[in-house]
Parts: C-alpha cells; sequence; structure tokens
C-alpha cells in the first residue's frame, strides 16, 4: 500500500477519493464552494483515461451522470445547494431505476443562492427528501481533510453494492480547509465493482431488477451484447417494464426503502470518543464535529465527563448508536449549522428521557466551542428540555 | 506545542498561498500537525480576507483561530479587526507603509515594508514570503530548510518564481 502525505484542501481529497475509489466519469457545472472539485476533476480525470464534461447546468449534470452510470462507469458531480435542488428529478430517476452515482454537495448558506462562500450544514432534509415520493438514500459526511478521502471511497462502494445514488454531503468548512491527509492507492478488495450476471445466467433468464429480497439484482452495462436492461422511472418489474398494479407498486416502494434501511447497519459509520463513562455526549456530524471536538477537549481538560458521538453516515441515521448513547448519558448536545435538522432526527429515538439541546448558528460562521460550552452549561442549570 | 497564526490582508496578496506554505512545511517536513481554513469574499480580490493557521504537535480539533499568538497584517483593515485580540505575547508583524499601527495596542510589534521590499526586488507578489522568512526567524516556528523545500514545492508548476521567492524568503530571515 503506497501513501503520499499531502497538505490539501477538503474538495481536493475529494476528487482523490473519487479516482482511488474507480470513477472516471464527471458531470458538473461549477458553483461556490465545491468549484475545486470540477476544476481537479477535470485535470485529473483524462490522465486516468476517464472524462470530464461541464455540463450547461445541473439537471443536465445528473442526467448524464445516470447515463455514464448506466453505460458502466463510475460516475460522480459535486455541487452545491441550489445544484442539488436542480438535480432532483434525476435524481428520483436514479433511486428508481437504480443507478449507481455520486452527488457531492458541498454545503453552503441558503435557500436559494444564499451566501455562496458561507459554510451551513442546511441540506441534511434535502438529502433525504429532496426526490419525491417513499424512498431511503445513503448520505456520509466528512469532518476533516482525511475522512473527506476516505469517505467518497466509501460513498462509491455503498453506491455499487446497493444500486443507487449517493450523496457525500460535505460543507464549506470541510471542502475548504486545508490539512494533512495521506493519499493512498486501494487494495483491489477495498473497491466494490459493480456486480455482474453470473456467468450461467443466459440472456434469457435474465432480470436485471429483483424485488424479492433487500439486496439489487447485478447491472450489466446498458448495450451489452449479451443482456437486455431496461432504464425508467415508472413503475416496473424484474424484466424492467411498466407495471402500475397495486401489488407491484407495494413491493418496490418496500424495496427501495429496505434495501437501505434493513442494512443499515453495514451502511451506518460513526466515530466515538469517551462514550464508556460520559455523562454528557455531543452527536455531531460534518463541520461542526470539529467544534465539538475543541468543546469536548476543553471540558474534559477541567474534568467533566463528556463524549462524543459522530455520524459519518447520516443517512440512514445510525439508530442502534444514536440509542445507545440516549440511553446511557444524561444529556445530548447537537450542534448544526441549521436550526435542528439532525436534532429533530435524533429525538425520534429518544425513549429514554434523555435531556435533548441544540446548539444552532446559522450567521455563515462555522460554530465555536465556546457556544457548544455555553449550551451545556445551560442545559446542566436548568432541568429541563 | 499549538501555534495559532493568522495571515490578514486584502485578497490578492498570497496570503493562503503562505498558509499553504506553512503547513506544508508543518506537516510534510517536520511531520507536525497543521491546518489552513481560509476565508474570502465572493470577489477575488480587494476585500478583507484572512488564513488562520494552526501548527501544532497534537492533533487538532477546531481549525479555526480565537486569539492568535502570530498575526501578519498587510493591510489596516486587517489590522483593525484583530487589534482586539492582541495579548502582551501576541506577536504582531506588519508593513509599515500599509498599517498604521495603534499606539495602546498590545502585542510585540514588528513592522516592515514587505510591499516595497518586494517592489525593489523585482515583483510585489513575494512580500508575503518576505514577510514569512521573517515570521518564521523571529518565532522559530519552523526550520529554514523546511520552508525552503515547502516554498520550491509550492511553487513547483510555475519555476520560474521558485528563485524569486527563495531570495525573498532569505531576505526575510536576513532582516533583524
Amino acid at each position: 500500500m503506497r501513501g503520499e502525505k499531502r497538505f490539501i484542501e477538503g474538495n481536493i481529497a475529494i476528487v482523490e477519493g473519487a479516482i482511488a475509489a474507480g470513477a472516471r466519469f464527471y458531470a458538473g457545472y461549477p458553483i461556490s464552494p465545491s468549484s475545486e472539485i470540477a476544476e481537479y476533476s477535470a485535470r485529473l480525470l483524462p490522465r486516468v483515461g476517464g472524462l470530464y464534461i461541464q455540463m450547461e447546468d445541473e439537471i443536465s449534470s445528473m442526467a448524464a451522470l445516470l447515463g455514464a452510470s448506466v453505460a458502466g462507469k463510475k460516475a460522480y458531480t459535486a455541487t452545491s445547494g441550489p445544484g442539488v435542488s436542480l438535480m432532483q428529478e434525476n435524481l428520483g430517476l436514479g433511486i428508481m431505476s437504480e443507478i449507481p452515482a455520486v452527488i457531492i454537495d458541498v454545503q453552503r448558506s441558503g435557500p436559494s443562492t444564499g451566501a455562496a462562500t458561507k459554510p451551513a450544514q442546511g441540506d441534511l432534509m434535502q438529502a433525504r427528501w429532496g426526490a419525491h415520493g417513499d424512498h431511503s438514500i445513503i448520505a456520509l459526511s466528512p469532518a476533516s481533510v482525511q475522512e473527506c478521502f476516505d469517505l467518497t471511497v466509501c460513498a462509491f462502494n455503498l453506491a455499487e453494492k446497493y444500486r443507487t445514488p449517493v450523496y457525500l454531503l460535505a460543507d464549506e468548512t470541510i471542502g475548504h480547509l486545508r490539512e494533512t491527509v495521506t493519499i493512498r492507492e486501494l487494495e483491489p478488495d477495498e473497491i466494490v465493482s459493480r456486480k455482474q450476471p453470473a456467468e450461467d445466467v443466459g440472456p434469457e433468464d435474465f432480470r436485471p431488477y429483483r424485488y424479492d429480497g433487500i439486496m439489487p439484482e447485478a447491472m450489466p452495462p446498458f448495450g451489452s451484447d449479451r443482456y437486455l436492461s431496461r432504464t425508467t422511472g415508472s413503475t416496473h418489474d424484474e424484466k424492467g417494464e411498466f407495471r402500475p398494479v397495486p401489488e407491484n407498486i407495494h413491493r418496490v416502494t418496500h424495496y427501495l426503502t429496505d434495501k437501505i434501511e434493513k442494512n443499515a447497519e453495514d451502511i451506518c459509520m460513526t466515530k466515538g470518543w469517551y462514550l464508556d463513562d460520559a455523562e454528557t455526549a455531543f452527536i455531531t456530524w460534518g463541520c461542526a464535529t470539529r467544534s465539538a471536538l475543541g468543546a469536548m477537549e476543553q471540558l474534559r481538560a477541567r474534568g467533566e465527563k463528556v463524549g462524543m458521538l459522530q455520524l459519518q453516515t447520516v443517512w440512514p441515521m445510525p439508530e442502534k448508536e444514536i440509542r445507545s448513547v440516549l440511553s446511557s448519558v444524561k444529556t445530548v448536545v447537537v450542534p448544526e449549522l441549521n436550526l435542528g435538522q439532525a436534532a429533530g432526527e435524533i429525538r425520534k429515538f429518544n425513549d429514554y428521557g434523555c435531556k435533548v439541546v441544540q446548539a444552532n448558528r446559522v450567521d455563515g460562521i462555522l460554530i465555536s466551542p465556546e457556544q457548544i460550552i455555553r449550551v451545556w452549561k445551560e442545559a446542566e442549570q436548568h432541568g429541563e428540555l | 506545542m499549538k501555534m495559532q497564526i493568522v495571515l490578514s490582508g486584502v485578497g490578492g496578496q498570497g496570503l493562503v498561498s503562505t498558509g499553504e506554505m506553512i503547513g506544508e512545511a508543518a506537516s510534510i517536513h517536520e511531520n507536525v500537525y497543521a491546518t489552513l481554513a481560509a476565508s474570502y469574499g465572493s470577489e477575488t480580490r480587494g476585500t478583507f480576507t484572512k488564513s488562520e493557521v494552526i501548527v501544532s504537535d497534537e492533533p487538532i480539533s477546531y481549525p479555526n483561530v480565537d486569539e492568535p499568538d502570530i498575526i501578519l497584517c498587510l493591510a489596516q483593515v486587517a489590522y483593525d479587526r484583530y487589534i482586539d485580540t492582541f495579548h502582551d505575547k501576541t506577536m504582531v508583524f506588519y508593513d509599515t507603509e500599509l498599517v498604521r499601527p495603534s499606539e495602546s495596542a498590545r502585542g510585540v510589534h514588528v513592522g516592515y515594508p514587505f510591499k516595497q521590499m518586494g517592489i525593489e526586488m523585482g515583483n510585489a507578489a513575494v512580500a508575503n514570503t518576505i514577510a514569512l522568512g521573517v515570521i518564521a526567524k523571529r518565532t522559530n516556528i519552523l526550520k529554514r530548510s523546511s520552508l525552503e523545500a515547502s516554498v520550491s514545492e509550492y511553487f513547483a508548476a510555475k519555476p520560474k518564481v521558485i528563485g524569486i521567492n527563495l531570495q525573498a524568503l532569505n531576505a526575510g530571515f536576513s532582516l533583524d
């Protein structure tokens, strides 16, 4: 395993992760604070036999992504909130027709054009429910430049394994943060390649979809000379033929949710600090993790029993790990650069009477350790939720 | 050891580049941890910008700097914005022709006409690198050899300017 130590920003580490994971196609429309991903992809992809296309907008970018992916390539795009909004229609197509792709959202302050160069974490719910209709989604969120590399690799692997679009929810703070990172070539067993039909499956027996379990069917490339594939956003059967009858609609809807929710144990990644003896825990994701780590270090130095759970996977929410924290500590503080999007999800699991309080900041500046400590102190002083 | 550094001025003065050179010298050549958080406006030039650099022998959690140990001010707007964060030991480096320091300000002030020195050297754009040399010499945050290596690597794609930047770094180191 060859590793190279570098001092680079998160956006660049994301591109390195994508290339290492085997991505060979990028379509996008540059937007702050994600533009370095487009720029660096344009430089790197041709060197590895890949293709970079700058599209006319984000609608076509997402369409191109799906096209490249059904043709057999690992494909990705990078954008920010305004672009994610435009991608939703085709994202839904990707979910329905089970097309792997990675969408990198470097979050900025919104809604609409908002404050283009300022960090935010306001797209958590957009990622979960931006596409209409019942479905589930996978989203990972890095809190360091190293995680920008590592979780991008995971995003591509999960996209292939579960045949679905996957989000990487980065943010301006982490995307533009420069720090020390190890960029490495991956071992073959660290890369998930697209599943192909088994040798003994004849063209007449092959079905491009399956709905009887919680894992997707193999996906030969579109235009394969052996297998017929169909891609449609309409509710279809195993052959990919339109079949809008009640029992089929029912099973397809359940399947699209179940293949992610029932595999949550495999998909959910978290990191914990001092959770064994913690009386208070910070539950964090993305950039606010860094502020919470700073707050935890200060409080630990004063002898306070504070621990932390970082959600590297934000969708599906790591329910098991969150419940374990809620059931073992007195107070949970959820710092976010939004008005409480993750906090609301965490409260859904709170069957334990744990006090869940929010530390929110939405002025385009990274939340400080001091603000988190202030919220914690207030929660300790006042008994109420 | 944990050093919190702010490089402040206006867009176009190369302050992010200076931060990258410090970060690279620290993390690649001295094997310690470094972060660089840059803040900028929608415009690329002319408005207030800052680079916040932390160099530490421990992993760095919160990457923003509230109270710098070392600050470089290459514009009055930058100096005015940070003056309230100075404490007695803050090392304040400033351009004597671009910044008028306050008489009541705390901190150890070190001023040179960095921009003018750059112009005399043939390129005003190396003012930041001259300042880097002075900062490194006065604070001992990084070894000269590490900075020379990181300056050369940083400009690897533009070999024509490596020479003048090394010259600028050395000019900074030779100032008293």
